[in-house]
């Protein structure tokens, strides 16, 4: 047994270096439990019965039992217990965000602190990627062929579904399987091998096919197959619509994390970053800037800490990596030559009314102009759906793809998951979805 | 639809854990001990279908006998923040007399005719005894199970002793059982209480009787209020002794079952302390043909029953081994007599690198030991071979995985 839990989370230098990409592999995430660790941590476990922490989590994994598992020293079954339940067990295992889920409902904190319910499952999904996955047993076979459109976590969440339901399903996309997580998630929440342990178990069960989806595509697809599945995501940047956006040096959010997930020798950024926006992407932009090296990262909101939909722990790690975050701020124009010089802003004040997510509507504070130096802009206020070959499926609110509670779209036969029906949701929300659509789709063509 | 409510698609092939032992198709070798678990049909049913081998319905009794139950009659050993280490109860046999679990038997056996359903019984007379056999093997039983242990004592002329404890009783009343059997095998559920177990084993084998249940609970004094002086559990004030079932008790049924195996060819159902799937390793590795369990159900429900299949079944896997039964007696062979241990001079070795600094070596030898480790200013301590003479005290209380070890001297 090595001491391998000793090490704090890593420091992030302040300063323009030339080897500062690197630091954006330095994972932020305290190690891997070792045995003895998850152990003791297994033993705390209560059992309690229908499990709290079952239910919060949208894949439904039975908690109790993988951790009964580690505590008798079944890991191997405990990793299998993980993966029933979830197709993308490692990268959940890795990045969800335990605190709004499973966790942040264990029986056990009410007595003192919860369980560290991810990092078991993490502990055990990683040992049974050290060993060797476990052989899976024949689906049955069925003549039913399903597309699924899109291979991230909703898509491959469904495929791996219908494969066990016995349909035969083609999966595709138009890059490399994996989705956000792949090419967006910074890689100090989430490398690239844990993805690539998940898409290489689901390999064994399909194939991923290789096709730019258009509308001819799209109608081909439908008629080769006995229903389709949606899951695209959003993948379009929305943007402020504010005077200078064109300049050089603003960037939009994905652009800048996918360039720096994929291409990371090739990313620069400025010495001073402004990241608009207040969401889990702002916040990855924030950290990821600081990484490249930028002296000075502010992160502008325009509205309170309160309304900010983050999760709490990566505010606290943008915070100690010295992002500044400044709230009831709202942009009003990028203002430079040819290239970003600054942003002009206005301070805000919350009104009394409430918008319809139910949080208070920020109202401009007249006179209150100022002007923050900046030579990079990240745009991170949301996104959209990109893919522009959908055809009259009914939208609703945001552009989103609107389905029935059995996933269904507005055309009978096409089900749709993941960021595109809800906007940006959790990894384990598209999985859910993605599951939970299978299970639709394999009723809707048992009926037919 | 509630499609999150659906049962989730197993993708991992079940590994075949069946096996015959005592002419009987066991579907694995996991099985309910005779117990409140299985005084209920529905429970049983229950256990059933989440994936138990069998079961042992709780002992009966002629009816008319009178079972004077007192309440409450759970407490429990709690140890160091873990609950239910050990667990007491000073329960009888069933209250649910021939008559119904002569109709649970055949309930069972045609609603589940691939598990193993057997009867445990208790009785006086010898025309009681043979009647309960003869009842229950016409109703389906599989085996019957005779509990001449129970820590309350036997019904009979000789209140509080058990009928295990009498070499001579055994013999004749397990004679009497296995006489009025046709087919089915009969097992002689006995306790560790006694001078000799080997002795005990001889007189079962003696009998005729198939088979033998190591053990029953160990008779305990669960504790006592220190400031009322009640023992537990407390009925008003006033306690009695109870049975002792669950983790505390492993390493007694061990020698149990071990020092039966060792000495007389009998099979043995193993029963008293197991509560993992590898806990049944150990019992099987002594000898035990199947394992019963019963605490560990009472804590956590039927359901462990899923992680004593899947660690079975990896732990099979990764030994290499085709089936449980190639487990059973796979220990005996190293347990030996103290004159017969190899002896070689051993000397503590302390992995400098991943001790913590605790100094629990340190006082453990030097209060318990041969004051034979150094304290130093790293904190790591020092064993100086001079004084240790390889006792291996320091490596138990060292809390460090593999941090101490013990090395043979050349």
């Amino acid at each position: 047994m090595k001491k391998e839990n000793v090490g704090r989370r890593p420091q992030i230098p302040n300063r323009k270096s030339k080897i500062a990409n690197r630091q954006l592999q330095i994972d932020n995430h305290t190690p891997l439990m070792n045995s003895r660790q998850a152990k003791i941590e297994s033993e705390r476990c209560l059992q309690c019965f229908d499990a709290p922490c079952m239910t919060a989590c949208p894949t439904h994994i039975d908690v109790p039992k993988f951790i009964s598992m580690i505590r008798t020293n079944n890991v191997i079954g405990a990793a299998e217990v993980v993966k029933v339940s979830n197709a993308l067990a490692n990268t959940c295992g890795k990045i969800c965000p335990e605190e709004v889920f499973c966790q942040s409902v264990c029986t056990r904190g009410k007595q003192d602190s919860p369980i560290q319910i991810r990092e078991l499952h993490f502990f055990a999904t990683q040992r049974e990627v050290k060993r060797g996955f476990s052989a899976t047993r024949r689906f049955p076979a069925s003549d039913k062929k399903i597309a699924v459109i899109g291979s991230g976590p909703a898509g491959l969440g469904c495929a791996f579904e219908l494969t066990k339901l016995g349909h035969q399903v083609d999966v595709y996309d138009a890059h490399k399987p994996g989705g956000v997580p792949r090419k967006s998630i910074p890689s100090f929440r989430l490398a690239g091998r844990e993805l690539e342990s998940d898409t290489k178990f689901l390999s064994t069960f399909f194939k991923v096919k290789k096709q730019v989806v258009d509308s001819r595509t799209f109608q081909r697809i439908q008629r080769e197959h006995d229903a389709t599945f949606l899951a695209v995501g959003l993948g379009r940047d929305r943007m402020l619509g504010v005077a200078g956006e064109k300049l050089k040096g603003v960037l939009p959010v994905l652009q800048f994390l996918e360039k720096a997930k994929i291409a990371p020798s090739k990313m620069k950024v400025g010495k001073k970053v402004v990241i608009v926006g207040g969401g889990n992407v702002s916040l990855d932009a924030a950290a990821t800037a600081k990484r490249l090296g930028a002296e000075s990262v502010v992160l502008i909101y325009r509205r309170s800490e309160k309304e900010m939909r983050v999760w709490k722990g990566e505010l606290a790690e943008a915070r100690r990596q010295g992002v500044e975050i400044r709230f009831l701020i709202n942009p009003v124009s990028v203002i430079g030559k040819s290239k970003v010089a600054g942003i002009k802003c206005r301070r805000t004040r919350l009104s009394k009314q409430k918008d319809k997510t139910g949080r208070l509507i920020p109202v401009e504070i007249k006179g209150s102009d100022f002007i923050l130096d900046a030579d990079t802009v990240v745009i991170a206020i949301g996104q959209t759906i990109e893919a522009n070959w959908l055809g009259d499926l009914d939208r609703k609110g945001g552009g989103y793809v609107k389905v029935r509670e059995d996933f269904q779209t507005s055309v009978p036969g096409v089900f749709a998951g993941g960021d595109m029906i809800a906007g940006e949701g959790t990894i384990v929300q598209s999985v859910s979805q993605g599951k939970y659509a299978a299970r639709a789709i394999h009723e809707y063509l048992s009926a037919k | 639809m509630e499609y999150q409510k659906l049962k989730e698609i197993e993708i991992y092939p079940l590994r075949d854990l069946s096996y015959d032992f005592l002419g009987i198709h066991f579907e694995n070798p996991f099985i309910l001990a005779a117990a409140p678990s299985t005084d209920n049909l529905d429970m049983v049913r229950r256990a059933f279908e989440m994936g138990w081998a069998g079961a042992i319905l709780k002992t009966t009794s002629v009816e008319g006998n009178r079972v004077d139950l007192a309440y409450p009659m759970m407490s429990t050993f709690d140890h160091e923040g873990r609950k239910l280490f050990g667990m007491g109860n000073i329960d009888l046999i069933s209250e649910r007399h021939i008559d119904k679990v002569e109709h649970d038997v055949k309930a069972l056996k045609r609603e589940f005719p691939e598990k193993m359903v057997a009867a445990s019984i208790m009785a006086g007379r010898k025309e009681d005894w043979q009647s309960l056999v003869e009842r229950l093997e016409k109703a389906g039983a599989d085996l019957i199970e005779c509990s001449f242990s129970c820590p309350q004592g036997n019904i009979g002329e000789d209140p509080g002793k058990m009928l295990a404890q009498s070499l001579t009783a055994t013999e004749l009343t397990a004679r009497w059982v296995k006489e009025a059997t046709k087919k089915i095998p009969v097992s002689i559920k006995i306790t560790p209480h006694v001078t000799d177990i080997v002795e005990v084993a001889r007189a079962v084998k003696r009998s005729g009787c198939d088979a033998l249940t190591a053990s029953n609970s160990i008779q305990a004094l669960m504790g006592i209020d220190i400031r009322s002086f009640s023992p537990y559990p407390s009925l008003g004030g006033k306690s009695t002794y109870s049975g002792m079932t669950g983790p505390a008790i492993k390493p007694i049924t061990l020698r149990t079952i071990a020092e039966i195996a060792r000495n007389v060819d009998i099979p043995i159902l193993g029963t008293g302390g197991a509560s993992t799937w590898s806990d049944a390793v150990e019992f099987m590795a002594v000898g035990a043909g199947v394992v019963e369990f019963c605490t560990v159900v009472m804590h956590y429900g039927f359901r462990v029953i899923d992680d004593l299949k899947s660690g079975m079944s990896h732990y099979l896997d990764e030994m290499g081994f085709p089936s449980p039964a190639v487990l059973v007696g796979k220990a005996l062979p190293n347990i030996v007599m103290h004159d017969d241990l190899p002896r070689k001079k051993m000397r503590s070795h302390i992995n400098e690198k991943l001790c913590i600094g605790c100094d629990l070596c340190y006082v453990a030898c030097r209060d318990g030991g041969h004051s034979a480790i150094d304290q130093q200013s790293s904190r790591v301590p020092h064993v100086e071979w001079e004084r240790c003479v390889g006792c291996g005290l320091c490596q138990h209380v060292c809390p460090v995985e593999n941090c101490v070890e013990m090395h043979i001297m050349a």
